[in-house]
């Protein structure tokens, strides 16, 4: 007896070494492509983000928020009314917001990239796209959260080293003016550290956040090379005057304490075939935006037009939010003057 | 009790040992740190405060001084300078049941017993730095995202610390009975905890080595000089706690030698280290193509807008220095005072060594050039001396027993418990 099953053990193993061997050849002998394609992680969209679906886990949690966000927005205006008086402006306007209020799950528009581009040239660093990022976006009043950053940098030398983003007068000639918000990169280091999965990267290329899954440790922040992601040090607050109604599960609707939140192209309006409020504000048509798989979008024709660059291309994280020097600049340039005020 | 007894009754008799059998100045000792860690858990409510207790709308994490340039402060300094501590905890096991050195095995536990105070006290840091500890909890379990660095640290510290906690259990249980440790036991569990020790801290590094955001973490030597380091420091820690066990535990006494061969792994750990760091000096100063590593290290050792960052950096290296001339003189090491001394010394090193000045020249200047100082609030720093006053807690609560139960098997008719 004992010596069978000595006997079945010592197969056993001898089995076992041959498949470990077998199986570590062919691991090898696959073809670099198979094994890519038998290596791919989890598809993120598949597990969650299964939108377009009617009734998906997302849209129904929508719904849910849409409810729960109407109840305390009528709480706030109740509170608004009380106080200022049932004709005010400020009564009339948060009643208004109030029932316009409309979470979607839009899911992602098939074959779709989308990407942004914008002319050095002509940015004049008025940071109108920051303000207009907040209004749309719903970012905390109290907080000072922005998702779009403007760096001013020596227009001699793009580094980022000496960029400053406190500067309180623009334009100034020597210089050129960089707004950086999220890159939605094709490889974004970001969604591949954050330990529950809660930001991926949806089909359509933007990166979004899921606030209910957030567990705040704030690894995305320490992992982003262009600074994009915020977090809500507090809760944050944003009066109902000025709430935006058009909202998205994964884009602005309003947030919740200890959560990281990001610049999502404005999923709300661009799902729906608009534009990210950014670029309709810009004053001097700064940024173009539109899907890199159309032959005849403005991003395409810019790209091909002008020649493009992205900032810190050695992260290897491939942002597709490129920057160009366009056809001319505004203001125009004063000869004489760059010199001087050199940095 | 039977004659080989259950491990039910090593459980009681840990329980019993740990909190029924102690002197007056145990238990002061037990009533301090306890009052210690219920502040630091009041602060880290107060801090947490609204979200998930109360309801209100006050609090969070902006009471800290951390921000979206410095996302991690303090919490996460210490967090790494005490898996390293956990790391080392398995060098006395090593020496032990590797190089089979009788006087080592009398002790080895002591190791298993820091490592899983050390893993406590990293798993509490975690706990109070992210912001959704509950919500964390419930994930965790659902979503091992293999792809993410934090998910491998935390499953390779619950890891480590479940493998200790067998360990530390199975020691005590033989031992209390007066028998040897069975080799079936000892030898794959050493097997397995050696490499996962190193692998803890090798984890905890590539957290932050492969960030690319993060220039100064961007660097090769990072996970080994981790493990230098913490060769140093963790058996500095349990030669401290060795100290104090013989002076306060009656009848307990530790051959010179486990003080001397130590201080031999210390001594060594500390030339890498310091090696490792001149390492980095000589590539981020004398040649490197990233302007924003360089701006980095001017913070980390010339102290531009954070003054005390250059201090600590500075010393480490003296006291790392003086640490190691110390260690090699005959006279220090020679006498059970004299590496008590070194010992100190190199737990003050690298606590300069691996905590802020690991964590926040990585964010000051930012990824976009932005210089935003940190500088630890008292309610940081109270927070972190309370999960440290949970840790030291656990590290008495559990060195007591399993020494007592070692002195049953190694120091027969001392006055040990019988």
């Amino acid at each position: 007896m004992e010596g069978r099953i000595n006997q079945s053990r010592r197969d056993f193993l001898k089995v076992a070494a041959v498949a470990a061997g077998v199986s570590a050849v062919s691991f090898v002998a696959v073809s670099r492509d198979e094994l890519k394609k038998l290596l791919v992680p989890v598809r993120v969209e598949d597990l969650i983000a299964e939108a377009a679906e009617a009734g998906s886990p997302l849209e129904r949690r929508a719904q849910e928020r849409e409810a729960k966000l109407k109840q305390w927005c009528q709480a706030e205006a109740e509170k608004i009314c009380s106080s200022m008086g049932e004709d005010s402006e400020a009564c009339k306007e948060a009643r208004k917001r109030c029932a316009m209020i409309k979470v979607k799950a839009t899911g992602p528009r098939e074959g779709v990239r989308f990407a942004m581009a914008l002319d050095v040239n002509k940015c004049i660093g008025c940071r109108r796209c920051a303000y207009a990022c907040v209004m749309e976006n719903n970012q905390a009043r109290n907080l000072g959260i922005e998702w779009i950053k403007v760096l001013e940098i020596p227009r001699e030398e793009m580094e980022i080293v000496y960029a400053n983003m406190h500067y309180t007068d623009a334009p100034k000639p020597n210089m050129v003016y960089v707004p950086v918000a999220c890159m939605h990169c094709e490889d974004p280091p970001c969604t591949m550290v954050c330990p529950v999965k809660a930001t991926w990267k949806e089909p359509d290329g933007i990166v979004v956040v899921d606030y209910d899954r957030c567990i705040g440790c704030r690894y995305c922040i320490t992992a982003c090379p262009y600074g994009a992601r915020r977090f809500n040090w507090a809760k944050p607050y944003v009066p109902v005057t000025e709430l935006n109604p058009n909202m998205h599960i994964l884009g602005n609707v309003p947030r919740q304490i200890h959560v990281v939140e990001k610049c999502t192209w404005c999923i709300q309006r661009t799902r729906d075939g608009g534009v990210p409020a950014c670029v309709e504000v810009c004053p001097v048509g700064a940024r173009v935006f539109g899907d890199l798989h159309d032959p005849s979008s403005p991003i395409r024709r810019v790209i091909e037009e002008y020649g493009a660059f992205v900032l810190k291309p050695e992260a290897g994280t491939r942002p597709r939010f490129f920057y160009f020097f366009g056809p001319k600049r505004t203001p125009p340039r004063e000869p004489g003057t760059e010199r001087e005020t050199g940095h | 009790m039977t004659a080989d007894g259950s491990f039910l009754d090593t459980i009681k008799f840990i329980v019993r040992e740990a909190l029924l059998n102690g002197g007056r100045r145990y238990y002061l000792a037990l009533i301090g740190l306890l009052i210690v860690a219920l502040y630091g858990m009041y602060l880290w409510i107060f801090v947490q405060h609204a979200p998930i207790f109360l309801g209100k709308e006050e609090g969070g994490l902006i009471l800290t001084d951390l921000s979206d340039s410095v996302p991690w402060g303090i919490y996460i300094a210490f967090f790494v300078f005490w898996v390293g501590v956990a790391a080392a905890g398995i060098v006395f096991g090593i020496a032990a049941y590797v190089f089979g050195d009788k006087e080592f095995k009398k002790v080895a536990v002591l190791g298993e017993v820091q490592a899983v105070a050390a893993i406590i006290t990293v798993l509490l840091l975690i706990t109070v730095d992210i912001g959704r500890p509950f919500r964390a909890m419930i994930l965790m379990p659902q979503l091992p995202n293999l792809r993410s660095m934090l998910d491998w640290d935390f499953i390779v510290l619950t890891g480590y610390l479940t493998l200790n906690l067998i360990g530390m259990l199975v020691t005590v249980h033989y031992y209390r009975q007066d028998k040897p440790l069975p080799k079936k036991f000892i030898v794959p569990f050493i097997t397995i905890a050696a490499p996962f020790a190193i692998g803890i801290h090798t984890v905890t590094a590539f957290i932050s080595q492969a960030l690319t955001a993060r220039p100064i973490w961007n660097s090769p030597l990072l996970a080994p000089r981790y493990v230098a380091t913490a060769f140093a420091s963790g058996p500095a820690i349990l030669l401290l706690a060795l100290y104090l066990a013989e002076r306060y535990m009656k009848g307990f006494k530790v051959d010179f030698s486990v003080y001397k061969k130590t201080l031999y792994v210390i001594v060594g750990s500390l030339v890498v280290g310091l090696y490792f760091t001149l390492s980095e000096v000589h590539e981020i100063f004398w040649y490197t193509t990233e302007p924003m590593k360089k701006a980095q290290a001017q913070v980390l050792f010339l102290g531009y807008h954070l003054p005390y960052l250059a201090k600590m950096m500075w010393l480490w290296i003296g006291l790392g220095i003086a640490a190691v001339i110390l260690g090699i003189l005959p006279r220090v090491h020679n006498s059970k005072k004299g590496i008590i001394l070194v010992s100190v010394i190199t737990i003050v090193a690298v606590v300069a060594e691996k905590t802020m000045t690991i964590i926040i020249p990585a964010f000051v200047p930012g990824t976009l050039g932005e210089v935003h100082p940190y500088y630890p609030t008292a309610l940081e720093i109270g927070i972190t001396a309370g999960v440290h006053a949970i840790g030291i807690l656990i590290y008495l609560l559990l060195a007591r027993p399993a020494l007592k139960a070692v002195m049953t098997h190694y120091f027969k008719g001392s006055g040990a418990h019988h």
